[in-house]
């Protein structure tokens, strides 16, 4: 098998950056030009903090590219780290959605190898698939217990992981 | 989890801010404002300058300004905790709002605590005990919660406290502590006072969840895993509590966005039956009297707290069960 770089769609990338640069915005912009309750300037400081993070997060994603290999996963940019699947320790594919009916979401997969740092990435990178279907197939290897929720996941994704059944 | 946190505090923002316009607009609809009323009562006094009164009164009040205008203002001095001054007696509306916020707040909260701890209990009772004496009266209690009114359940116990007890169970403290300073007596005649308020406002909302706790239960429960294990011997308890009790749990979590504005909804009109002391009566007054700058900030805090309710609600959603659900997509 030979290794693939993957990264994160420009529209993916600029419309975070929009939405990162709104939230500073409108977090940021009453702070500066209004005079504001203590308690409000408090919940708008959390708000700037919490859109600030998101737009470092997606500065750090813009510039990161994810080769997945046979037998890692590395992410090669400023906070880069590498997975290793023959070592893979833990792993969780979520889904969020943003809508009432939980539709139009996107999943989120997180893994991390034996003293390695937790890689997450979310369904909008190119290869999602590839390498949710390899670190599935590294869970069933090293033997990685999953929760309900990621099981449930990885079979909607139509994954599915030998020696993961239902268990009381 | 950062990506979904930012885009719901994101859609939170706009929303706050269309609630705020609509209400704003919406409270000033009726023909006339807030002075029509006091002047009327001037004018059948017979007091001779009751419309040059009324035009120096609608100057004070910035009603003579066009009502987009007043509704920047308004806006703006949010920010800065001002939020114009109230028609009722002239005197700012965060001076009015600022004790029966807080009451409120106390109240609301005790009350989904309330609504929480008590249906969790008789939930789980009645779907573990099911077609037992003690999941009938479950029942029982269930439909007569969801039968009558708060209002109606606050006036018999009132009337119930008076006749038969002797009780005075109006107010949400002892009369010598109205407009005291905050101190460690006041804070429990207010908890003392809240319990019948809490019950009372909590009974349809605990209805509700006892079940829809005892139906999701009583499903999880008839699942061959459950079968499977009470087959092989699992204690009853931990067998309930690893996956079935945890699975049924969800409505809770995904509830308090929706009990929220019940809740506070309901309060209304219980606060003016038991003389609360609470947001309640001084947003029905308000809204009679057109006092659009306190009747409007009362109504943006319910929204916040809804938005607010709602933003929890999914947020321990997502980190308790973040699964696909059926007929759901993913985007790539």
């Amino acid at each position: 098998m030979s290794s693939a770089d993957l990264r994160y769609p420009r529209p993916t990338i600029l419309a975070d950056y929009a939405r990162a640069g709104i939230g500073v915005l409108l977090c940021g912009a009453p702070l500066l030009l209004l005079e504001v309750n203590q308690w409000l300037a408090a919940i708008l400081v959390a708000g700037f903090a919490l859109f600030a993070l998101f737009l470092v997060r997606t500065a750090l994603r813009h510039r990161t590219r994810y080769v997945l290999g046979p037998d890692t996963l590395c992410a090669d940019g400023p906070a880069g780290t590498l997975v290793e699947w023959g070592r893979l320790d833990r792993m969780k594919l979520s889904y969020f959605s943003t809508k009432r009916d939980r539709s139009d979401g996107w999943m989120q997969l997180a893994i991390g190898s034996t003293g390695g740092r937790l890689v997450k990435v979310d369904s909008s990178l190119d290869g999602f698939h590839d390498i949710v279907e390899r670190a599935a197939r590294a869970a069933e290897g090293t033997g990685v217990t999953l929760s309900d929720a990621t099981r449930a996941n990885l079979r909607a994704m139509g994954i599915v992981v030998a020696g993961q059944e239902e268990s009381v | 989890m950062l990506r979904f946190i930012v885009r719901r505090v994101l859609l939170m923002i706009p929303t706050l801010f269309v609630i705020s316009a609509l209400v704003y607009f919406i409270i000033d609809l009726p023909p006339g404002d807030c002075v029509s009323s006091q002047i009327e009562e001037l004018v059948a006094r017979g007091d001779a300058d009751a419309h040059q009164r009324a035009e120096e009164l609608r100057e004070l009040y910035g009603l003579n300004l066009p009502l987009w205008q007043r509704y920047l203002e308004w806006v703006g001095g949010i920010f800065r905790w001002d939020f114009g001054l109230s028609c009722q007696d002239t005197v700012p509306v965060a001076d009015l709002i600022g004790e029966r916020l807080t009451l409120t707040i106390i109240m609301e909260t005790s009350t989904i605590a309330f609504i929480w701890i008590v249906s969790f209990l008789i939930g789980t009772y009645a779907a573990t005990h099911q077609y037992k004496l003690g999941d009938y009266v479950a029942s029982f209690i269930g439909f007569i919660g969801l039968a009558i009114p708060n209002f109606l359940l606050a006036l018999v116990l009132l009337y119930v406290g008076k006749v038969y007890f002797g009780l005075s169970i109006g107010g949400l403290m002892d009369p010598e502590y109205i407009d005291k300073p905050l101190s460690w007596g006041k804070a429990l005649s207010v908890m003392q006072h809240l319990i019948i308020p809490v019950i009372v406002i909590g009974m349809s909302g605990t209805a509700g969840m006892i079940r829809r706790l005892r139906a999701n239960l009583l499903d999880e429960l008839q699942k061959q895993y459950v079968v499977t294990g009470r087959a092989k011997g699992l204690p009853p308890m931990k067998l309930l509590v690893k996956y079935p009790l945890r699975h049924s749990l969800n409505p809770f979590v995904a509830d308090i966005g929706g009990l929220l504005p019940d809740v506070i909804s309901g309060s209304v009109i219980v606060s003016v039956v038991l003389s609360l002391p609470t947001t309640g009566p001084m947003l029905l007054g308000a809204l009679k009297t057109q006092d659009v700058n306190l009747a409007a900030t009362f109504l943006l805090f319910v929204a916040a707290l809804t938005v607010i309710g709602m933003l929890i609600s999914d947020l321990a959603l997502a980190a308790l069960d973040p699964r696909i659900r059926f007929g759901a997509t993913s985007e790539k």
